[in-house]
C-alpha cells in the first residue's frame, strides 16, 4: 500500500509546479498582447514601404542596385530566429528542425548560418555548422535599431559576395495556438509582382529627388531592415503564444495529476481507517470472549 | 467642384500617425521643402530631418520628422518617416541632450567618416526637433 505521507508530498510538489506554470502562462499572455500590438503598429509601415519599392522597381532598371542582383551561386546563408528561453513547447524545435532540413536537402550548396537566440546557439553547439554570427539575448531589448544592425550585416555579406542568397527561418504568428515555420528569401530583394504600372501600361515616371540611385539605395536598405524587423516581431509573438499554450496544457496536466493522486490518497486513507476499525473491533471481540 | 483632397498617410516603423484626407502637405525634401497640392506629378524624394505640416480645411497640423521618404502618386501621399512626432509631443530636453552629445562627438578630431556622418545626422535631428517646436 502506498505510504500516505509520500502521496501527500507528491501532491504538494505537483501543486507547486502547477502554480509556476500558471504564473508563466499569465506572464506569457500579457507579453503576447504587447508583441501582437507591436506587429500591428509595424504592419502599415511594412506594407507601405513594399508598395513604394514595388512602384519604384517597376519603373527602373534592376541592375541598378547590388542587392537586387540575382546571381548564380551556391553559398546560402540562413538567418535562424529562435528564442532565448525554453519552456515554449515545440517552438524552437520546429524552427531548428526546418533549418536542418534545409541543410540536408541542399547538397552541394555551401550553407552558413546567422543565429539569433540562445536556444539556437545551444542547438548548433553539438551540430557543427558554419556559424557566421550570433545574436544572443535579443528577446530582451529588441527594437528597430537592432533590426537595422542585423540587416546591415546581412546586406554587407551579400554585397561583398561572400554569400549569394539569404533566407530567414522563423515562426510566423498565425494565432495563439498556431505558429508556422516559414522560410523567406531576404536577398536578393525580389519585389512582388503587383502589376502596378507595368501591366496597366501607364508607367508614369517619377520626379526623383535627389536621384533614382540614391533613393533606391536608401529604400532597399530600409526595406531589408523592415523585413528583418517584422520577422523578429513575428517570432517574438509566436514564442509567447507557444509558451502560453505549452504552459496552459502543463497546468491542465498538473491538475489531472493532482486529481489522480488525491484519489489514491483518499483510497489509501480509507483503507487505513477501515483496517484500524477492524483491529479495534477484533480487539473488543477478543476481550468479550 | 468635387472635393480635391490628397490622401495622406504618415507611418513610422513604430506607429501610424496620420491617415487622413487633406488639402495640402508640406514636406522637408532632401533638396528643399516641397508643397504638395492636388494633382501633383508623381514624385519620390528622401526627407531631411525637419518640419512637416499638412493643412486640412483651416487647420494646420505640424510635425517633426527625421529622415525617410515621401512618395506621391495619384493624389496619394505616402510618408515613410524614420521617426515622426507631432510638434506638441517633442521632448525638448531629450533633443537638447542629444544635440550636446552630438556636438561633443563632432568636436573630436579623429572621427572616421562614418562616425562623423552618424553624429552629424544626430545633430541635424536634434536641431530639427528644437527649431520647430516651442519651448514649454
Amino acid at each position: 500500500m502506498p505510504n500516505l505521507r509520500d502521496i501527500k508530498r507528491r501532491i504538494r510538489s505537483v501543486k507547486n509546479t502547477q502554480q509556476i506554470t500558471k504564473a508563466m502562462k499569465l506572464v506569457a499572455a500579457s507579453k503576447l498582447r504587447k508583441a501582437q500590438q507591436a506587429i500591428l503598429v509595424a504592419r502599415p509601415y511594412a506594407i507601405k514601404i513594399m508598395q513604394v519599392l514595388n512602384h519604384l522597381v517597376a519603373r527602373c532598371n534592376l541592375d541598378l542596385h547590388p542587392l537586387l542582383e540575382n546571381r548564380e551561386g551556391s553559398r546560402v546563408l540562413y538567418l535562424v530566429i529562435t528564442s532565448d528561453k525554453g519552456l515554449c513547447g515545440g517552438f524552437n524545435g520546429s524552427v531548428l528542425k526546418r533549418a536542418m532540413r534545409e541543410v540536408e536537402e541542399s547538397r552541394g550548396k555551401e550553407i552558413s548560418f546567422v543565429i539569433a537566440g540562445k536556444k539556437g546557439r545551444d542547438f548548433f553547439r553539438v551540430r557543427p555548422q558554419k556559424i557566421l554570427h550570433e545574436y544572443l539575448d535579443w528577446t530582451r531589448d529588441f527594437d528597430y535599431m537592432k533590426a537595422d544592425e542585423i540587416a546591415d550585416l546581412l546586406a554587407g555579406m551579400f554585397a561583398e559576395k561572400t554569400v549569394d542568397r539569404v533566407y530567414v527561418v522563423y515562426n510566423e504568428f498565425k494565432s495563439v495556438m498556431q505558429q508556422d515555420v516559414v522560410v523567406e528569401q531576404l536577398l536578393p530583394v525580389v519585389p512582388e509582382e503587383t502589376g502596378i504600372g507595368r501591366e496597366e501600361g501607364h508607367v508614369v515616371d517619377y520626379i526623383y529627388e535627389p536621384d533614382e540611385e540614391t533613393i533606391l539605395e536608401d529604400l532597399i536598405k530600409r526595406y531589408m531592415t523592415v523585413q528583418v524587423y517584422r520577422a523578429f516581431l513575428e517570432s517574438s509573438a509566436s514564442e509567447h503564444g507557444a509558451r502560453m499554450t505549452a504552459m496552459d496544457s502543463a497546468t491542465r496536466n498538473a491538475g489531472e495529476m493532482i486529481g489522480g493522486l488525491s484519489l489514491t490518497y483518499n483510497k489509501a486513507r480509507q483503507a487505513y481507517i477501515t483496517k484500524e476499525l477492524i483491529e479495534i473491533v477484533n480487539g473488543a471481540e477478543a476481550l468479550k470472549g | 467642384m468635387a472635393e480635391q483632397l490628397l490622401e495622406l498617410s504618415l507611418v513610422t516603423p513604430g506607429r501610424e500617425l496620420v491617415a487622413d484626407k487633406v488639402d495640402q502637405v508640406n514636406i522637408p525634401g532632401a533638396e528643399g521643402d516641397i508643397g504638395i497640392l492636388y494633382d501633383h506629378a508623381p514624385l519620390i524624394t528622401t526627407l531631411r530631418p525637419g518640419p512637416l505640416s499638412y493643412q486640412k480645411g483651416n487647420e494646420t497640423v505640424e510635425l517633426v520628422v527625421s529622415g525617410g521618404y515621401a512618395e506621391v502618386t495619384d493624389n496619394r501621399v505616402t510618408i515613410l518617416a524614420e521617426t515622426a512626432e507631432f510638434a506638441h509631443e517633442v521632448d525638448r530636453e531629450r533633443a537638447e541632450a542629444a544635440r550636446q552629445q552630438a556636438e561633443k562627438v563632432l568636436a573630436k578630431a579623429d572621427l572616421s567618416e562614418e562616425e562623423f556622418k552618424e553624429a552629424q545626422l544626430k545633430l541635424f535631428r536634434a536641431i530639427a526637433r528644437l527649431e520647430h517646436t516651442e519651448p514649454k
